[in-house]
């Protein structure tokens, strides 16, 4: 049984990013954590909660919040275009759904070529995983090798109540 | 294999609430056969489940805790209240080793009790079975479940099932002598996959001497059309007179449901066909090996005097009186209430779209009502009584009592109350925390009660009762009440409070609940690391619900949890606050005025009352408690609402207007998110869009969320 889990981990070394932009940023979440990209739609308001939080809507009989995550970065709060959507992600056992600008890309790459990113974030630990530099697609036919670098976001570290739970 | 641990883990825990409930009845004078004999199933489940996954410890004692059981059981060992309570104490250590097994508690000292088990079986145990104290008693023929023997087969050779099932069929009606045992054996389809090894049985009755006679093949279907997980094979196999019948049914104790088992004497054999060897057929044993299986009809007859009709799976019937269940995953449950949800609403699409007419004529009202049904019943599958969370009180109260030395008695009422499943597991942690909060705080030793013209014994009384669409849960104690000059003095020495806040007794007594505070003058292992009451606050707010404490100086404490019936129905009225659709529950609206100019009176600057036929009633803006945009709206424009709250009576609320009044299904908001104050939860409309559910009474108690601190506490 062990040995057949050290067998799969070692296959999943090589995970799938999902990259999106917010701002002139590109970011990237590990795509086992993306349930579904859904067009925006205008979430119903919830009182007395922090502004990056846009409300909640409704995916399939779930209540899920939508967070306006460039804000929730402590970027510039996105500005909703033709091109906005949602990224429905789990968190834990939690789904949340994250406002980004667009959907770049999915790439490949290995644990290795992960950086820690280095300590510049926002006064918050472990939004960030770390940086990754990869060649797009588009970049490639381009004939750009310069490549691009991803933020790679760690999803708990955005959980929504991980502040309470500091707290408690 | 963690998950089949799992499921034996769960079923211990079940069996352990079975069994304290048994033996608490028997304490309390039940000494009814079925109250003794279903103590005695739950030990021996914990037993065979315990064997198969070798974990040695707990098989081990909970062995010899069924010995004394079993003698119970037959009447050898009067259960006189010593006994039980001997049974009682072996009981909570039975519970350690569960907790042992699972790696959540070290193994627990258990050579006292058993001692005590020994004693008892030496001392009373004159019966059949008394000879040698320390051997398994022999297994009695009675008709409940045969007394496992042969302690080494029971430790070591267990099969792997972690299926709990009663052994009922396996009466010993026949003279046990002579001919050689024939078990055919031929394990449900779906044994593999619900993590059966079957081979492991058969593995098993060789080791005791059997022999593999024949496999039947003939149900293998061809190579492309096998299902890895299915299982094909019938084995027939011979074993020696010698071995004891009990030992071989506990080779089976644990078979997948559905499965085929019987175990009988070789001169009943019957061909491999029609299953089990019940009645003396002329064949020889050798037959067996010849007989061509036609398995079209497969026929189950069953050892003699149990053959249940003979198209019912053989140990259907097996399955013990009380479980008329089938256990199900929770995950699906919540997928099956969350799609009847959306059938719900898809209803109520439907009801915006027709005409009253065309409803009639397609019989929506049938399909409404009938919908409604299927919710009612799919919401009763996920409640539970609340007794689930009330047992692992007693226990609790044994050993707070032996720790503390306060004599307690627990009074129980309302344990039938029936509330959702995650509600249950929830208030588990506060419930202990209040428990131990009175038995630490509350009740004072017994000298200091008899000083006082109390009883020496304390009195806890654990209540649980619905009211609308909340549960309330209590724990009252009779003891000295919250001493409140030490509680103020202590919320100032800690910084809680200023040393000048002038503070109600209820506000007083609300600051025990406030983070970091403990009056404990040690810090003892029951209670008193400051964090006790600041928890029980806590879990029950973020489940929607809200503590409330009462407390009479030398009288005693009650701490009430009040908590929400989560996904319910609920019958609501949808209102508009700052354009936005909210749900507001019809349960707490007893009226709705269009505010005369001049109705509504200001106070204070902040405060409002409105003239109700002379009666003045205080009046809210929810748009201005949410902080929300419109907050300007004049009041000729709006409409009040009279809304009656548990503490501050009845109150208007102001809203825009009022939409629709319907039923909506709740959706918990913390589900993904985390619970907002003034927010019950939220629901989805018939348009897939959502409105938020108005939380009357967190409403009612503030002026401005957004400005909110903990009433008491100093600002």
């Amino acid at each position: 049984m062990s040995s057949l889990d050290h067998r799969t981990a070692n296959k999943q070394a090589d995970r799938k990013i999902v990259t999106f932009s917010l701002g002139h940023q590109t970011f990237g979440i590990d795509m086992h954590s993306l349930i579904e990209i859904r067009e925006w739609e205008e979430p119903t308001p919830l009182p007395t909660v922090p502004s990056f939080i846009k409300g909640v809507t409704n995916l399939r009989g779930n209540v899920v919040p939508v967070i306006g995550l460039a804000e929730r970065l402590g970027w510039e709060p996105s500005k909703i275009h033709a091109r906005s959507c949602v990224l429905v992600v789990s968190i834990g056992e939690k789904q949340a759904g994250f406002l980004v600008d667009e959907v770049s890309d999915i790439v490949s790459i290995g644990d290795q070529e992960i950086q820690p990113a280095p300590d510049v974030e926002i006064g918050e630990p472990s939004v960030i995983l770390g940086l990754v530099r990869v060649e797009s697609r588009t970049m490639e036919a381009r004939g750009d090798d310069t490549g691009q670098m991803i933020l790679l976001l760690d999803l708990d570290g955005l959980s929504l109540t991980r502040h309470l739970e500091l707290v408690a | 294999m963690d998950e089949i641990q799992g499921i034996f883990f769960e079923e211990c825990a079940e069996g352990l609430a079975v069994a304290e409930q048994g033996l608490s009845a028997m304490r309390a004078g039940d000494l009814s056969s079925e109250t003794i004999a279903g103590v005695f199933r739950a030990v021996h489940s914990i037993k065979g489940g315990a064997g198969a996954f070798g974990h040695a410890a707990l098989t081990a004692f909970a062995h010899r805790f069924e010995n004394v059981m079993d003698e119970v059981r037959a009447g050898r060992i009067p259960a006189t209240p010593g006994v039980t309570d001997v049974m009682l104490s072996a009981f909570d250590i039975l519970t350690d080793h569960v907790a042992a097994a699972r790696g959540t508690a070290p193994l627990p000292q258990d050579s006292a009790v058993l001692a005590a088990l020994e004693n008892v079986l030496e001392t009373k145990g004159v019966g059949v079975g008394g000879g040698a104290t320390a051997a398994p008693a022999p297994a009695p023929a009675t008709p409940d479940a045969p007394q496992p023997e042969a302690e080494e087969s029971d430790e070591d050779e267990f099969g792997f099932r972690p299926v709990g099932v009663a052994l009922d069929i396996f009466d010993a009606t026949e003279e046990p002598v002579e001919p050689d045992w024939i078990i055919d054996f031929a394990p449900s389809h779906a044994a593999l996959a619900n993590g059966g090894e079957p081979l492991l049985l058969v593995r098993e009755v060789e080791a005791l001497g059997g022999s593999i006679v024949s496999v039947d093949l003939s149900a293998l279907p061809p190579l492309r059309e096998m299902e890895p997980e299915q299982s094909y094979l019938r084995w027939t196999i011979r074993v020696p007179a010698s071995i004891e019948e009990a030992a071989l049914t506990d080779c089976f104790d644990f078979v997948a449901p559905d499965s085929l088992v019987s175990i009988a004497r070789a001169e009943s054999v019957v061909p491999a066909t029609s299953a089990a060897a019940t009645d003396p057929l002329d064949q020889t044993s050798d037959d067996i090996a010849d007989a061509e299986p036609e398995l079209s009809a497969p026929v189950l007859t069953l050892v003699s005097t149990t053959a249940p009709s003979p198209s019912a799976p053989t140990l259907e019937r097996a399955s013990e009186p009380a479980a008329q269940t089938i256990r199900v995953d929770l995950i699906k449950l919540d997928l099956l209430l969350n799609l009847v949800g959306e059938l719900v609403i898809r209803n109520s699409i439907l009801a915006d779209r027709l005409t009253p007419a065309d409803q009639q004529r397609v019989e929506l009202p049938e399909l409404a009502r009938l919908t409604r049904q299927i919710q009612d019943n799919v919401m009763s599958l996920r409640a539970q009584p609340i007794r689930q969370a009330f047992s692992r009180v007693p226990r609790m109260l044994r050993d707070l009592s032996a720790e503390t030395g306060k004599q307690v008695i627990l009074e129980t009422t309302g344990e039938t109350t029936e509330v959702d499943k995650g509600v249950i597991e929830k208030i588990g942690d506060p419930l202990t925390h209040m428990i131990r909060n009175a038995i630490d705080h509350g009740i004072e030793p017994p000298a200091d009660r008899i000083a006082k013209g109390k009883e020496a014994q304390g009195t806890i009384r654990l209540s649980a009762e619905q009211k609308g669409a909340r549960i309330f849960v209590r724990v009252a104690d009779d003891g000295r009440g919250i001493d409140r000059v030490r509680v103020r003095a202590k919320a100032i020495e800690k910084g809680i409070i200023q040393a000048d806040a002038q503070l109600t007794d209820e506000e007083i007594d609300q600051l025990i609940c406030a983070p970091g505070f403990s009056t404990a003058e040690t810090i003892s292992n029951i209670s008193g690391r400051g964090v006790g009451m600041d928890v029980v606050r806590s879990n029950v707010e973020a489940l929607g619900g809200r503590v409330e404490i009462a407390s009479t100086p030398g009288e005693g404490t009650t701490f009430t949890m009040i908590l929400p019936l989560t996904l319910a129905i609920l019958d609501g009225m949808i209102v508009r606050l700052g354009g936005q659709r909210y749900v507001l529950p019809l349960a707490n609206v007893i009226e709705t005025v269009q505010p005369a100019p001049g109705q509504v009176k200001r106070t204070s600057p902040t405060n409002e009352v409105i003239d109700m036929r002379g009666q003045y009633l205080p009046v809210k803006r929810a748009t201005d408690i949410f902080d929300l945009p419109g907050s300007n709206r004049s009041l000729e424009d709006s409409l009040v609402v009279i809304v009656e709250s548990e503490s501050a009576g009845h109150v208007g609320l102001i809203v825009d207007t009022i939409d629709d009044r319907r039923e909506v299904v709740i959706k918990s908001l913390d589900q993904n998110l985390y619970p907002i104050r003034g927010l019950g939860g939220a629901t989805i409309l018939g348009d897939g869009s959502i409105a938020l559910i108005l939380d009357i009474e967190a409403l009612v108690a503030s002026n401005s969320f957004n400005r909110f601190t903990p009433k008491g506490i100093a600002a």
